[in-house]
C-alpha cells in the first residue's frame, strides 16, 4: 500500500472540501477504503478522515427518523427503538460483515462503498467500472453477479442498508462545497448505463450527512431477508427488504426491494403492483414473488440466483403477511 | 505426575497470546530491501523478451543468469525451475525478481513480458504427460469378478482446495558468513536447506535456515518455501543486503500450491451377501505444471483408495498428470481425502444398489486385525475399524436417526476411514531422521528439525521427553528449528511428528536417563561436561516394503476414523447446512488430549469446507477467486457442533502407543456429508456440494 498522509478534519464540509483536492480521498470508518487501497485500486496521497467529526452519529427514531451518516452498523443493529420501528434496517445493518467491521463501518460508508465484483477488485482487470472497455464478468466468472440490468456492467451493489432504506422510501441528506441537498434514495444510485464508473450521484466535495426515513404508515410491517454462503463475513447472494401496510385485511401499499441482483438496488415494481389493493393469500404471495423476478436476464453461471431471489421474496412476504 | 495424557500449557502459547511471538514480517535487518516477483500472465508459451518499465539503475533486478547454482527447486525430480528459463508452463510462474528499499515502489514496478503463447492443457484426462503411474495388484481381479453377483461402478470428483493458513508465505534472506541465512514461515527447514544448497551452489554449512513463528501450514508450507527462499536468496546475494519477501493474500493464493483435484473410478464386484469380492480402482490426479510432490501425493492416494475394506482381488491404478496450472502440492491428507471420498461415497452406492443397510455393509467388509491391505500388509491388533464404526453408530443412534429422517429435508450419513501415519513405505528408512537432546542444569533441551506450526509439536515433544527422563514438563526446553543447531528430523508432514520423531526423542531421553544414573543434571554437567544424545529412526524389524512392486507394509501404523454427519437441505435454495458432526478417531494415544481434540475439530471444520463450500475457480489457467472474500471457507457460525471422541489402541512402536493424528480428521467429513445428502435421495458424486450442484443433482431446473 502506498504511503499517505492522514488528514483528520473537524466538519463534514471541511471533509468535502479537502477530499475534492487532487490526490485526496474521503474516509469515514475506512473499512472498504482500506481494502481498495490494499488492492491497489486507490492510491491517494491524502486520506481525509471524517471519522471523528462530532455530532453526526446520532440516531433519532422519530418518526420520521434521522440517522447521522457516521452512526455505525453495530449501533443501528443494537438500537432497540430503531429496531422496533424500522426492523429491516436494523437487520440489514446487523447481518453485514462481522462484529469487528460493524463496529467501524458507518451508515454513510455502507451506502457509498464500491462493488465486490472480483474483476473490479483486481487491479489487473481494466473493466468498465474502472473506465475500461469491457465487463469481464459478462462472459467470465459471473456466479455472484447481476441477473438484472446486465448490459454494461454486471456487478451487484454491495450495500445491505440501501436495500432496507429503499423499502422505507428514505432520503439521503448531503452537505458539500455547493451547499446542502436532500436526495431520494432511489435517485441516489446511478445505474451503469448512465455512468459505469460510479454507483451514486455524490459530486466531488459532497458528503453524506444523514439518512431520513419517513414515518411508516399505520399498520405497516417490514422485514429484511438474505441468503449468504457463509453465515458471517460474507456478502449476500440475494437479499430483499419488504415493507407493506395492511388495513382492514387489504394491502394498501407495498414496497418490495431486491438487493445483490443488479448494479443498483432494485424496486420490484411488478410485485408491488400485484400486492397493492389485494388481500393476502398464499397464491398472491407466490404470484408477487414470481413477478419480482420477471424479466430477469441471468448470466451464464447465475440462473440459480433467479430462483433464490424469488424464494427470498416469497419467504419475506409470508413472514409479514402471515 | 506424568505429563503425557495431561493438558499441559503449550510451550509457545504465552508468546502467541501476549503478542511477543515474532512472525517473519515482524523481523527487520539493517539495510534490508523488499523483494517482489514478476510472474507469468499466460498459462503456456515462450518468453521472447522482458523489458523493465522503470529505471533499472535504482533497482536490484535478478533473472536466471543471477542464479549461482542450478536453476531448479530440488525436491523429488529437479524439474521445476526457480525462475522460468525461456518458457512458462503456468500462470504466476516466476520470471524475474525485483528488490527495492521502498516497499510501495515495488507494487508499481512493471515489467513488459513479450510471449509467444502455446495451447495450454487444463483437462487432466487429456494431458500428454504422466508424472507418475502406480499399480497395486493383489490376487486375481478376473477371478474376483467371476464370483460377483453384482458389479457397481461409479466416478467421483473432487476439486482444488486452498490451505488458507492465516499467515501468508514469507521469508527474509540475509547474506552472511560467506553464505546465506533464511528466516521464514515454513514447515520443513531442511527441505529449504537442501534446495538452497543446489540453487545457490553453496556448501551445506554456508546455508542456514531458521523457522520463525509460523501462522499455520496445512502442507502449504511444505514445498513452496523452498521456492520463495530461493527468490529472496538470489536477490540478497546479488544486492549484498538482506531481502524480505512476504506475499499478500492474492499472490499467495494465485501462485502457491493447492490440493490435487481428482477423478476416481470404482468398479466393484459384490457377492449376494454383500461381501466385496473384487475392486478395480482408477485414480487420476491433476498435478499442475511441475512434478513437485505429486508422486508421493499419488502414492498416499492409491494406498488409501480401497478404503478400510478387505478384499482378496484388487487392482488400484493411479496416475498423476501435468496440466498448465500452478503445481498442486501438499495439503493435510495428501491424496487420501480424494480417494477416501470416492471409496466411501461408492460404498454408499453399493449399499443403495444392494438395498442393504450402510452400517451392515461396512461391518461385513471392514478391516479387522489380521486382515491384509491391498499391498498385502497384515494389520496388527491396533486395527480399530470395527471399534470406531461401532462407537459412532451407537453414540449417534444412527439407525434410529436414519429412519426418523427418511423422507424429510434432512439426512444422516457416515464415513469410515483410515490414515497411514508417517512416510509412505520405505520413506522413513530413507529419511533416517535424527533427533537430539541436550542436558541442561535443570533438565533437557530438545533439538529437532520438526516445526511448531500451531499443532503443538513443542508441547507434545516436551511431554514425551519429560516423562522418559522423569522430570517436570516445565524443565524441558525446546530449541528453535534452526538448521545451525538442530539435526534433520525429517519434514513436519505426514502425521509423523508425534509417532516418528516423538519416538526418537523418547529413545534419546531414555538413553540420557541411563547415562545420568543417579546423578542430577547439574551434578552430571559439573562432573562430565556437556551431554548431547542423538538418536536416529529405528525401523521396526517386522516392517517390509518394496517401492518397486508396491507390496508390503505401506505404513508403520494407521489411525482409524468414523464420521457421522447430519445435514439439512433448504427445499427451495438447496443450501446444505451441517447440523451435527460426530468424529470418532482412534489415534493410539492422545499425548495432549486438548491438542488432539483441536486437531480433530480443526481438520473436521476444514473437511466441511472441502465438502460444501470451498471451490477454487480457474479461468484461463489462473485462480479467479484468489481473495478471501470470494474463496469461501466456513466461519465458526457455519461449523456445526463437533462431537469429538478419541479412542486409544496402542501402536507398539509409537511413543506411549501414539499414532499420527494431524491429517486423518480431514478424510471423513466430505464423504459423510455427501452420504447424508444421498440419504435424501440426491445422487451427488462430486464436491464441493454447492447449492447449484445439489439443485442439479436433485433434478430441479432453476
Amino acid at each position: 500500500m502506498k504511503t499517505f498522509t492522514l488528514l483528520p478534519v473537524r466538519s463534514l464540509l471541511e471533509g468535502g472540501r479537502e477530499s475534492a483536492k487532487p490526490g485526496s480521498i474521503l474516509k469515514a470508518g475506512g473499512v472498504d477504503l482500506l481494502d481498495r487501497m490494499k488492492e491497489g485500486l486507490e492510491t491517494p496521497d491524502r486520506v481525509v478522515s471524517i471519522a471523528h467529526v462530532p455530532g453526526h452519529d446520532g440516531i433519532e427514531v422519530g418518526p420520521p427518523a434521522r440517522i447521522g451518516a457516521l452512526a455505525t452498523l453495530a449501533r443501528l443493529d443494537s438500537h432497540a427503538e430503531l429496531r422496533r420501528v424500522y426492523p429491516a434496517l436494523a437487520d440489514a445493518a446487523g447481518g453485514a460483515a462481522t462484529p469487528q467491521i460493524r463496529n467501524m463501518a458507518t451508515l454513510g460508508g455502507n451506502l457509498a462503498q464500491r462493488p465486490r465484483c472480483w474483476y473490479f477488485r483486481q487491479a489487473e482487470f481494466d473493466c468498465t467500472k474502472k473506465g475500461g472497455a469491457q465487463c469481464f464478468a459478462l462472459n467470465g466468472e459471473n456466479r455472484f453477479h447481476a441477473i438484472f440490468d446486465t448490459d454494461v456492467c454486471c456487478c451487484i451493489h454491495p450495500s445491505a442498508t440501501a436495500v432496507a432504506l429503499l423499502a422505507y422510501a428514505a432520503r439521503v441528506d448531503t452537505v458539500g462545497t455547493r451547499g446542502k441537498r436532500s436526495i431520494s434514495i432511489e435517485d441516489f444510485f446511478v445505474a451503469p448505463r448512465e455512468d459505469p464508473t460510479r454507483e451514486n450521484q455524490l459530486a466531488a466535495g459532497e458528503v453524506i450527512e444523514a439518512v431520513v426515513l419517513p414515518a411508516p404508515a399505520p399498520g405497516s410491517r417490514s422485514v429484511y431477508k438474505k441468503l449468504k454462503e457463509k453465515e458471517s463475513f460474507d456478502w449476500p447472494l440475494v437479499e430483499t427488504a419488504v415493507s407493506v401496510s395492511v388495513s382492514r385485511g387489504t394491502i394498501q401499499d407495498a414496497r418490495v426491494v431486491l438487493g445483490s441482483v443488479s448494479p443498483v438496488p432494485r424496486r420490484a415494481r411488478g410485485a408491488e403492483k400485484i400486492l397493492a389493493g389485494a388481500r393476502p393469500s398464499a397464491e398472491l404471495i407466490a404470484r408477487a414473488a414470481e413477478a419480482a423476478v420477471a424479466g430477469a436476464t441471468p448470466l451464464s453461471q447465475n440462473a440459480h440466483k433467479v430462483r433464490l431471489a424469488r424464494v427470498m421474496v416469497e419467504r419475506a412476504l409470508r413472514e409479514i403477511l402471515a | 505426575m506424568p505429563a503425557v495424557g495431561q493438558n499441559v500449557l503449550r510451550k509457545e502459547g504465552r508468546g502467541k497470546v501476549t503478542g511477543a511471538a515474532k512472525y517473519v514480517d515482524d523481523l527487520s535487518f539493517p539495510g534490508m530491501l523488499y523483494g517482489s516477483t514478476i510472474r507469468s500472465t499466460i498459462p503456456c508459451g515462450r518468453i521472447r523478451s522482458t523489458r523493465p518499465e522503470f529505471d533499472p539503475s535504482e533497482w536490484v533486478v535478478a533473472g536466471v543468469p543471477d542464479i549461482p547454482g542450478k536453476n531448479v527447486i530440488a525436491l523429488i525430480e529437479d524439474d521445476q525451475p526457480c525462475l522460468a528459463d525461456g518458457r512458462v508452463r503456468h500462470v504466476a510462474e516466476p520470471i524475474l525478481l525485483l528488490a527495492h528499499a521502498d516497499r510501495e515502489a515495488l507494487a508499481g514496478a512493471k515489467v513488459a513480458v513479450d510471449y509467444e503463447p502455446e495451447t495450454p492443457v487444463y483437462d487432466p484426462a487429456a494431458s500428454p504427460r504422466v508424472f507418475k503411474e502406480i499399480l497395486i495388484e493383489k490376487g486375481d481381479l478376473g477371478k474376483g469378478f467371476s464370483r460377483a453377483a453384482r458389479v457397481v461402478e461409479g466416478e467421483y470428483r473432487t476439486g482444488h482446495q486452498e490451505q488458507l493458513y492465516i499467515e501468508c508465505n514469507g521469508v527474509i534472506a540475509v547474506p552472511e558468513n560467506g553464505g546465506i541465512t533464511v528466516y521464514g514461515s515454513l514447515q520443513c527447514p531442511y527441505y529449504v536447506h537442501k534446495a538452497l544448497v543446489v540453487l545457490l551452489g553453496l556448501p551445506p554449512e554456508r546455508v542456514r535456515v531458521v523457522q520463525t513463528e509460523t501462522g499455520g501450514g496445512f502442507g502449504g508450507k511444505e514445498e513452496y518455501p523452498s521456492m520463495l527462499a530461493g527468490h529472496a536468496s538470489i536477490l540478497a546475494l546479488k544486492a549484498g543486503r538482506p531481502v524480505k519477501m512476504v506475499y499478500d493474500r492474492v499472490e499467495d493464493m494465485l501462485a502457491t500450491t493447492k490440493r490435487h483435484p481428482s477423478i476416481v473410478r470404482h468398479r466393484t464386484g459384490v457377492a449376494s451377501d454383500g461381501r466385496i469380492v473384487a475392486m478395480d480402482i482408477d485414480v487420476l490426479m491433476d498435478g499442475g505444471a511441475y512434478l513437485t510432490l505429486s508422486p508421493v501425493v499419488l502414492s498416499r492416494g492409491v494406498l488409501h483408495a480401497t478404503g478400510p475394506y478387505r478384499c482378496d482381488d484388487v487392482r488400484v491404478h493411479g496416475r498423476v498428470v501435468m496440466t498448465n496450472t500452478p503445481p498442486n502440492g501438499a495439503f493435510r491428507g495428501f491424496g487420501a481425502p480424494q480417494t477416501l471420498f470416492a471409496a466411501e461415497v461408492h460404498m454408499e452406492r453399493i449399499s443403495e444398489a444392494l438395498e442393504m443397510d450402510p452400517v451392515r455393509l461396512r461391518e461385513l467388509n471392514l478391516f479387522r486385525p489380521g486382515d491384509t491391505t491391498a499391498t498385502g500388509q497384515v494389520l496388527g491388533a491396533d486395527c480399530s475399524a470395527a471399534e470406531v464404526l461401532r462407537e459412532a453408530v451407537a453414540r449417534t443412534g444412527f439407525d434410529a436417526r436414519r429412519q426418523a429422517l427418511s423422507g424429510t429435508n434432512a439426512g444422516i450419513g457416515l464415513s469410515l476411514f483410515f490414515h497411514g501415519s508417517g512416510f509412505t513405505g520405505g520413506g522413513e528408512v530413507r529419511l533416517a531422521s535424527r533427533a537430539s537432546l541436550a542436558l541442561t542444569p535443570t533438565g533437557a533441551r530438545i533439538l529437532v528439525g520438526s516445526t511448531e506450526i500451531g499443532q503443538g509439536t513443542r508441547t507434545i515433544h516436551a511431554q514425551i521427553v519429560a516423562d522418559a527422563l522423569g522430570i517436570p514438563y516445565e524443565n524441558v526446553e525446546v530449541s528453535d528449528a534452526d538448521t545451525a543447531c538442530v539435526p534433520d528430523s525429517g519434514p513436519t508432514v505426514a502425521s509423523r511428528t508425534c509417532m516418528v520423531v516423538g519416538k526418537i526423542l523418547q529413545n534419546c531421553a531414555l538413553e540420557m536417563k541411563a547415562r545420568l544414573g543417579s546423578l542430577s543434571p547439574a551434578r552430571y554437567l559439573e562432573l562430565h561436561g556437556p551431554l548431547v544424545v542423538t538418536r536416529e529412526y529405528e525401523k521396526p524389524a517386522e516392517l517390509e516394503w518394496s517401492d518397486e512392486t508396491y507390496r508390503g507394509d505401506a505404513y508403520g501404523a494407521y489411525g482409524w476414523g468414523c464420521n457421522v454427519a447430519e445435514v439439512e437441505r433448504d427445499p427451495d435454495t438447496f443450501e446444505i447446512r451441517p447440523v451435527r458432526l460426530t468424529a470418532v478417531c482412534e489415534i493410539g494415544k492422545a499425548i495432549h488430549p486438548t491438542l488432539a481434540a483441536g486437531q480433530i475439530e480443526g481438520g473436521t471444520a476444514q473437511g466441511i469446507g472441502y465438502a460444501i463450500l470451498e471451490e477454487v475457480v480457474f479461468r484461463d489457467g489462473a485462480m479467479a477467486n484468489a481473495q478471501m472474500t470470494n474463496y469461501v471457507v466456513p466461519t465458526t457460525l457455519d461449523t456445526p457442533p463437533i462431537d469429538v471422541v478419541i479412542l486409544e489402541s496402542a501402536y507398539p512402536h509409537g511413543p506411549h502407543g501414539a499414532k499420527g493424528i494431524g491429517e486423518m480428521p480431514i478424510d471423513g467429513p466430505a464423504p459423510a456429508i455427501v452420504n447424508a445428502i444421498r440419504h435424501m435421495g440426491v445422487d451427488l458424486r462430486q464436491i464441493p456440494a454447492t447449492p447449484e450442484r445439489v439443485m442439479e443433482a436433485s433434478c430441479v431446473s432453476p
